[in-house]
């Protein structure tokens, strides 16, 4: 990363101008982010004695993934714990996904389940995602059943709303149209329904990856034996915080490459069709909003 | 995002569906005080779910004893204190993100990332920093809520309307009386809608924050309970937690909805 910046000036013309306009893109200032960003916690690093340096850490990575011992205590089982949590965390996710959907659908068609469950989901959505890892510990014990029922638990509430919003979201005019002209059941399945709600349903999906990725950190941090969770807390109860910190990255960066990569590309493709009526990008649900960025599970 | 619009769309029968609603707004309520209270005694035992009258007796026991004052009073001096922290620093950063393409590309990654990154994240790196003591869940909040205030902000900022400012530099207003009168008034509502949202998650970070490490407030009483095995005290710990945090939402909304009575014409246009 540094070095692209450096770059950057050398390769194109001396020209102040063009230095100047290449500094200011769009990805150079990112880049720019990215490096104030190391800066900080390198100067964090130096002033506070706990905290790891960026060096200290990438170097714990790279020996947790690829072996040798830190501490006395043998490494290297990076895919181990990695696809332990990968597990626990699709099975909760697909789980509640479909209770979420489920329940969505009911709220959004009929009116009387609305008013039933409304008040109830905006309890299950104030509830932080520790209090389900708490509860599901102490019912389940340390094992796989903890972190999987978080997951669940945590995650259906954001669907459900979500799925919910898209059902009513589906115009009730080109449905009396379809009526009139005698449109099949399943076409409008296809071309009425389906694109309507679409885009609230990866809406949905991508709060619940969001919001089940920290539940099931959480569970396995206070009763998993195994998992990424554990193995942070491993490394923090040793007071070994450069692998503490190590595991946090590994939290950070897992979900911002399945949220950039995967579910913002899939909320804009499902909501594209919104552009065209709104014009110009606006409507697509991904722009840079409050609404479309704050999800934050806690 | 705005609310108060939605009312205005409901002239038919109006009596009778507030009826179905309220109706359904307790059946919802009794039938799953219901379920929880059949579950904990028939399905489960008393141990493993209390049941709703053994949870309201500890709430209730939790409040007479003054534990509930204390601990939420700790909590939310620690959130006032974070959430102006992360304000004051939120707001000019928004300002910049809404006046300048540069500053948008360069907060971008960052602004959007704070909403994915996982709550443990804040809450672990504050103990690891600041340990114990009372800075840590400060900073944590601080942290978390500066990036919706910035957003928010930066929002308001774009939408003040150009033609607005451009009328008010030809009839010769001052920056001030612009700055007053036509950017304030437009930022605001934005502003506000940010600041419920940031409060609502600053709140639970809060908590989590205590939870992993702290000596007092909710956060640490709900790990108290976890700690000691009371399900119970676990349960009626978190029902206060949500009942504040929902009063403090509503009242939000309504002082919201006083400031912005002006605007009600913007919304039915």
């Amino acid at each position: 990363m540094t070095a692209s910046t450096a770059a950057a000036p050398t390769q194109t013309s001396p020209r102040r101008g063009k230095i100047r306009r290449a500094l200011t893109a769009d990805w150079a200032a990112r880049i720019t982010f990215y490096v104030a960003v190391l800066v900080g916690w390198q100067l964090l690093a130096w002033q506070v004695a706990r905290m790891p340096a960026p060096w200290e850490t990438l170097d714990f990575l790279f020996r947790e993934l690829t072996g040798g011992s830190q501490g006395g205590v043998v490494t290297g089982v990076f895919w181990d714990h990695f696809l332990v949590t990968v597990q626990r965390f699709s099975i909760g996710l697909v789980v509640g996904f479909v209770i979420g959907v489920i329940l969505g659908i009911g709220i959004g068609t009929f009116r009387f389940v609305k008013s039933l469950l409304n008040d109830i989901m905006l309890v299950f959505l104030a509830l932080p995602a520790v209090i389900w890892a708490f509860l599901t510990v102490m019912w389940f014990g340390l094992g796989w059943e903890a972190p999987v029922y978080t997951v669940i638990l945590a995650s259906f509430p954001f669907v459900a709303v979500n799925v919910a919003q898209g059902v009513r979201a589906v115009s009730p005019e080109l449905h009396d149209m379809s009526d009139a002209f005698r449109i099949p059941r399943q076409r409008r399945l296809r071309h009425l329904m389906l694109p309507a709600i679409s885009g609230y349903l990866f809406t949905g999906l991508r709060f619940a990856v969001i919001i089940g990725w920290n539940a099931v950190l959480l569970a396995e941090w206070f009763g998993s034996t195994n998992g990424v969770g554990w193995r942070a807390r491993f490394w923090y109860d040793a007071a070994r915080y450069r692998g503490f910190l190590g595991w946090v990255i590994v939290f950070i960066i897992f979900i911002f490459l399945l949220d950039g990569f995967v579910m913002r590309p899939l909320q804009r493709r499902a909501f594209r069709w919104r552009r065209d009526r709104d014009g110009g990008g606006d409507g697509d649900g991904t722009e840079l909003t409050i609404d479309n960025v704050v999800v934050m599970g806690v | 995002m705005i609310p108060a619009a939605t009312e205005s769309t409901v002239p038919r029968s109006a009596a009778s569906h507030d009826w179905r609603r309220s109706a359904g707004l307790v059946i919802g309520w009794v039938g799953f005080l219901a379920l929880w209270a059949f579950t904990s005694t028939v399905i489960l035992d008393e141990f493993t779910l209390p049941g709703p009258a053994k949870v309201a007796a500890a709430m209730w026991e939790i409040v007479i004893e003054g534990r509930f004052a204390d601990d939420f009073a700790a909590s939310i001096s620690k959130t006032f204190i974070g959430f102006g922290l992360g304000a004051s620093i939120g707001a000019p950063v928004g300002y910049a993100m809404g006046r300048s393409r540069y500053w948008k590309a360069f907060f971008h990654d960052g602004v959007v990332g704070a909403g994915s990154i996982p709550g443990i994240t804040y809450a672990v790196l504050a103990l690891v920093v600041f340990g114990t003591g009372y800075l840590g869940p400060v900073i944590a909040v601080g942290l978390i809520s500066m990036p919706f205030i910035a957003l928010s902000v930066a929002e308001g900022v774009e939408g003040v309307d150009p033609n607005l400012v451009r009328m008010a530099t030809a009839f010769r207003r001052s920056d001030s009386q612009i700055s007053r009168h036509v950017m304030l008034p437009s930022i605001m509502p934005f502003v506000f809608a940010g600041v419920r949202l940031a409060f609502a998650i600053a709140w639970k970070v809060e908590a989590l924050t205590e939870v992993f490490g702290s000596s007092n407030g909710v956060g640490f009483q709900i790990r108290f309970a976890f700690q000691s095995f009371s399900i119970t005290n676990v349960l009626a710990w978190t029902l206060l937690f949500i009942i504040f945090m929902l009063v403090i939402e509503r009242g939000l909304a309504v002082i919201e909805r006083r400031i912005f009575k002006w605007r009600t014409w913007e919304q039915t246009a």
